[in-house]
């Protein structure tokens, strides 16, 4: 990690509320990350672990509140830096009891139009973003070609229909899609799942972003166009050396693709370091949800190994009630009598063991 | 600026709260206005047909026409008349209130035969042939049937509440077909055939009573509404009850004359009971919609 | 528009127009059988409408003299109308087709008036509370429309008109006619397309219509990727969010708003086919009632076919269903 982050993001907080239940439900709980320039962060973590949630946060789409709550968005290119979440303070007060938030007042309509007002220019032009269900993703009225002329009209220089087209046209073409000018007046009804992530990878790259946000682009696809998909997403990235924040469930994904690898469980990030340190077998000091994590993926290593496919045990985190000690400490596996009171009662911070890489356990305390 | 705040201690379970815990509080106030409503109607229709009421609706004082509300001895004022305005305000729900029950029966009735018979069956023609009878339903404006059904019958409450009932039966049909649809999407259906249940205990008590029994008296509450519409406007257009029996559409209509000499309140205060009463009606079946129906299946 | 756009839809527009043409059969036939079950057999006086010499209807007596069956009864009524005979109307022995057509053109005014003004309120508001829910701003005016829309609509035009008369000095006796001076023609004219707009129920139910369509539509996946890249949301969920609800609704309501005409139409004394319907059911002049009825039905199907010729325009998967 030698260059300065492109994006650094400090003790993020996302809460939503349930009514029924009366309670937050605290999706993003203390999020820290850093994306240098030219990396690949793959963020790794068990669905509703706040992964998805993060991205969103970061390109202001979060639906029903209260939403953001807190914590810093730095975004730094050559020509331009802000925080993304400028004067968040402003619009929100929060109330905490027992070091917990307990009640949040947040000036909603204010904040909306306040985020669209720092993301302008930002979204879509520095930092474009992917999802998963491309077919639902894409607009069903209006031309896939269409719609990646219009992201190009939006954000670069070009304005003349005829030279968008050309550029959609090279981009199709880039993302490995047959016959481009076909495709191009084409609704997405008429394309399959692949090709419409392929599309929606045009749209996104067309305008040359800093940052791509990949928030689970394989999942909802079949098999063999997932591998397809990962396959185009590794030759763009040697071919552009784009930045890119890889969100996924899939560890084996990431493990292809990322530079850096961040585990997230329970709303927060568990460990953060070079993907070649996580995914080796000779680094050690690794916190025991990504080993588990590590050893549950399907391969014949793994199986070869214990004979074998190990799962986690228990259930993924109940993000509203969130325990006052570790997260993980009822699924943890390797707690062991000096530390289990603290396990139980206080919450680990994310601390560095050796340098560039980051982990939130008890375990590597002394 | 909104507040969200946690309760302290254990966190409640969606199943454990009672459902007016659970509700926006502003549902709440509408089906609280909407029962008011019913209440005063109900209560009103009683009042009425055993004549306990203030005064002899038929009654007339020359001494006392057009008295605003608040007279003494006349709390809601006098027609033009002088006829006491309570009473006949009370009376005048005759006019509508068992036609209204018999429209809205017919409509549950037949919508939930032919919502069943269109939404249970795996595959059957009578889906298309439901969808043809709500559109030439649909194709005729209701008010110009009802004329039609006058010109041809007689203007009889009656037979105008068996149109507005026969009208509403294609809506209730869909409500209870797409349930239906909803519920064997999620396989309910499929679940009670494995279990060896009768057809006839799935439909009637786990089809109607468990899943359609909130929407059928949401439907009954928007037909009333209907139904009151309906007869306030043709007893308006003078097809209903005739003066000097009151309805608060005939009196609207017979105060019209007094309104454009700015004698207001003979023909606005019917049309206050007509704008209240609706309302609650409306109210009451958003309401319920808003509690029962929509927030459960969030 | 590109030829290959318009093959689909020329498809689904024969289609619907099939689909029409039955549906009006349907209603033809939905008419004979309530004149056919009254008492009194205003069916035959039906027949005899259709045919204008003394000799010509004695021959029809004689020939209905032993009751016919009911379908040839039907079809030969059914063929008359066909060929344009609906009849004379038997108040003013007048033929009812061009009566009807005359009337009717000016409750066409009213309807697609009112139904504009109703638009014009609801589409902001709809909007409004879509994206911001219900806030210190939409909820009195949600709730102002729902009192708007339970309010007679008979009475609220008695108040439209006493403001008029006694406030602004204008006089109106009957349509198109005003002793404030000739520019307060065309405004009588506007209100009871403003009375029936506002009043009769509609506003209400369309704010919610297109409020819940427009939030649903703000949910889907696609108008997150719309904000994603910077572009306007509004421009996204325009043709699923807005266009083809309000056709939708405008569909669906003229049956409503033709029947609040009825009733407008007595108020303003505007001489429209409501007031002309209103007229033949008090006089049971059946010719007249069934030509309305007829074609009421005409619009209601015409409403409902534009609104299947634009979901086809708009939505390229439409043609394929």
């Amino acid at each position: 990690m030698t260059a300065a982050p492109l994006l650094k993001i400090e003790d993020l907080r996302t809460y939503f509320y349930s009514r029924s239940k009366q309670a937050f439900i605290r999706s993003v709980d203390g999020v820290s990350l850093e994306i240098a320039k030219g990396e690949t962060l793959g963020v790794v973590g068990e669905s509703g672990s706040g992964k998805s949630i993060t991205a969103l946060s970061v390109m202001g789409l979060i639906s029903g509140g209260p939403g953001v709550i807190s914590g810093k968005i730095g975004f730094k290119t050559d020509s331009l830096q802000r925080n993304l979440l400028h004067q968040l303070e402003d619009y929100v007060t929060i109330t905490k009891k027992d070091n917990r938030i307990m009640q949040v007042n947040k000036e909603e309509a204010g904040w909306d139009r306040h985020t669209d007002h720092l993301m302008d220019r930002i979204r879509g032009k520095e930092i474009a973003m992917i999802f998963q269900n491309p077919k639902s993703s894409l607009n069903p009225f209006t031309p896939v070609g269409k719609q990646i002329t219009e992201a190009i009209q939006l954000h670069t220089a070009v304005r003349s229909e005829q030279e968008a087209k050309e550029r959609a046209l090279s981009w199709l073409d880039r993302v490995r899609i047959d016959s481009p000018r076909l495709r191009f007046d084409n609704y997405p009804y008429g394309l399959s799942g692949g090709m419409c992530q392929r599309a929606m990878i045009a749209m996104a790259l067309a305008c040359e972003p800093s940052l791509l946000i990949a928030d689970e682009p394989t999942t909802g696809l079949d098999a063999t166009i997932q591998s397809k998909i990962v396959d185009l997403l590794a030759e763009l990235k040697t071919e552009l050396g784009i930045t890119t924040m890889l969100i996924s469930h899939d560890i084996s994904i990431i493990s292809r693709l990322a530079d850096a690898i961040a585990v997230m469980y329970g709303g927060t990030v568990f460990e953060y370091g070079p993907a070649k340190e996580i995914l080796s077998s000779w680094f050690t000091s690794k916190h025991p949800y990504t080993t588990a994590l590590l050893t549950s993926v399907p391969s014949a290593q793994n199986i070869r190994e214990k004979g074998y496919l190990q799962a986690i045990e228990g259930d993924v985190l109940d993000t509203i009630n969130i325990p006052a000690g570790c997260r993980f400490y009822s699924r943890c596996n390797r707690v062991t009598e000096k530390i289990r009171e603290r396990c139980e009662r206080c919450e680990p911070e994310l601390r560095e063991i050796v340098p560039g890489h980051k982990v939130r356990c008890w375990l590597y305390y002394e | 600026m909104k507040s969200y705040s946690q309760i302290a201690g254990e966190i409640g379970e969606f199943s454990d709260l009672p459902f007016w815990k659970k509700a926006d509080p502003i549902d709440l106030a509408y089906v609280g206005y909407g029962l008011l409503i019913v209440t005063l109607v109900v209560m009103s229709y009683f009042l009425g047909s055993f004549h306990l009421l203030p005064y002899n609706p038929d009654d007339i004082d020359l001494e006392l026409m057009m008295a605003g509300p608040g007279t003494p001895g006349h709390i809601l004022g006098t027609d033009f008349m002088g006829r006491d305005m309570l009473s006949r305000l009370i009376v005048g729900i005759q006019a509508y209130f068992l036609p209204g029950l018999l429209a809205v029966f017919i409509a549950l009735f037949f919508g939930t035969v032919l919502g069943v018979l269109s939404g249970y069956p795996a595959k059957t023609g009578f889906d298309t042939g439901i969808t043809y009878f709500t559109n030439l339903v649909d194709s005729f404006p209701r008010l110009v049937l009802i004329l039609l059904v006058i010109a041809a019958f007689k203007p009889d409450i009656w037979y105008i509440m068996l149109v507005v009932g026969i009208t509403n039966v294609p809506v209730v049909a869909s409500h209870i077909k797409g349930k239906i649809q909803f519920l064997k999407q999620k396989n309910f259906i499929e679940a009670d055939m494995a279990l060896g249940l009768p057809t006839r205990t799935i439909i009637l008590k786990h089809i109607l009573w468990h899943n359609c029994r909130s929407l059928l008296i949401i439907q009954a509450t928007l037909g009333m509404a209907e139904a009151i519409l309906m007869e306030t406007s043709l007893s308006y257009l003078g097809f209903g009850v005739q003066e000097p029996t009151p309805s608060w559409g005939n009196m609207v209509q017979a105060g019209a004359n007094y309104f454009m000499q700015g004698k207001f309140w003979p023909s606005t205060a019917p049309a206050l009971a007509i704008l209240f009463t609706i309302l609650g009606f409306h109210l009451l079946g958003d309401g319920l919609n808003n509690i029962l129906e929509e927030k459960k299946g969030k | 528009m590109k030829l290959s756009a318009i093959r689909p839809i020329a498809l689904v527009l024969s289609r619907e127009l099939t689909i029409t043409a039955l549906l009006l059969l349907g209603v033809s036939f939905v008419v004979f059988i309530i004149l056919y079950l009254s008492p009194g057999d205003p069916f035959s006086v039906l027949l005899e409408g259709q045919v204008s010499t003394e000799e010509a209807r004695e021959g029809l007596r004689e020939a209905m003299g032993v009751p016919k069956s009911w379908y040839s009864q039907y079809l030969s009524w059914l063929t008359n109308m066909l060929q344009g005979n609906f009849g004379t109307s038997v108040r003013t022995g007048l033929p009812v087709l061009q009566e009807v057509l005359r009337m009717g053109l000016n409750t066409v005014v009213l309807t697609i008036g009112s139904l504009f003004i109703t638009l014009l309120l609801a589409v902001p508001l709809a909007l409004y509370s879509a994206v911001r829910g219900t806030d210190r701003i939409s909820w009195p005016l949600t709730m102002f429309s729902y009192v708007i829309s339970a309010l007679p609509v008979f009475w609220l035009g008695y108040i439209v008109i006493y403001f008029f008369t006694h406030k602004l000095g204008i006089f109106p006796m009957a349509f198109g006619y005003s002793s404030g001076g000739s520019g307060s023609a065309w405004l009588y004219a506007l209100l009871p397309i403003f009375v029936l707009g506002i009043g009769n129920g509609t506003v209400s139910e369309v704010i919610r219509f297109l409020r819940s369509e427009m939030s649903r539509v703000m949910a889907e996946d696609y108008i997150r990727t719309a904000r994603a890249k910077g572009a306007s949301v509004w421009k996204h969920s325009f043709k699923e969010g807005l266009l083809i609800p309000v056709t939708e609704i405008i569909a669906s309501k003229i049956p409503f708003i033709l029947g609040g005409a009825v009733i407008v139409e007595q108020v303003f004394n505007w001489p429209g086919m409501g007031k002309m319907a209103w007229q033949a059911a008090q006089d049971r002049d059946y010719p007249v009632i069934m030509g309305v009825a007829i074609l009421a039905a005409v619009l209601v199907r015409l409403g409902s076919l534009f609104q299947s010729v634009v979901y086809v325009a708009v939505n390229p998967r439409a043609s394929k269903e």
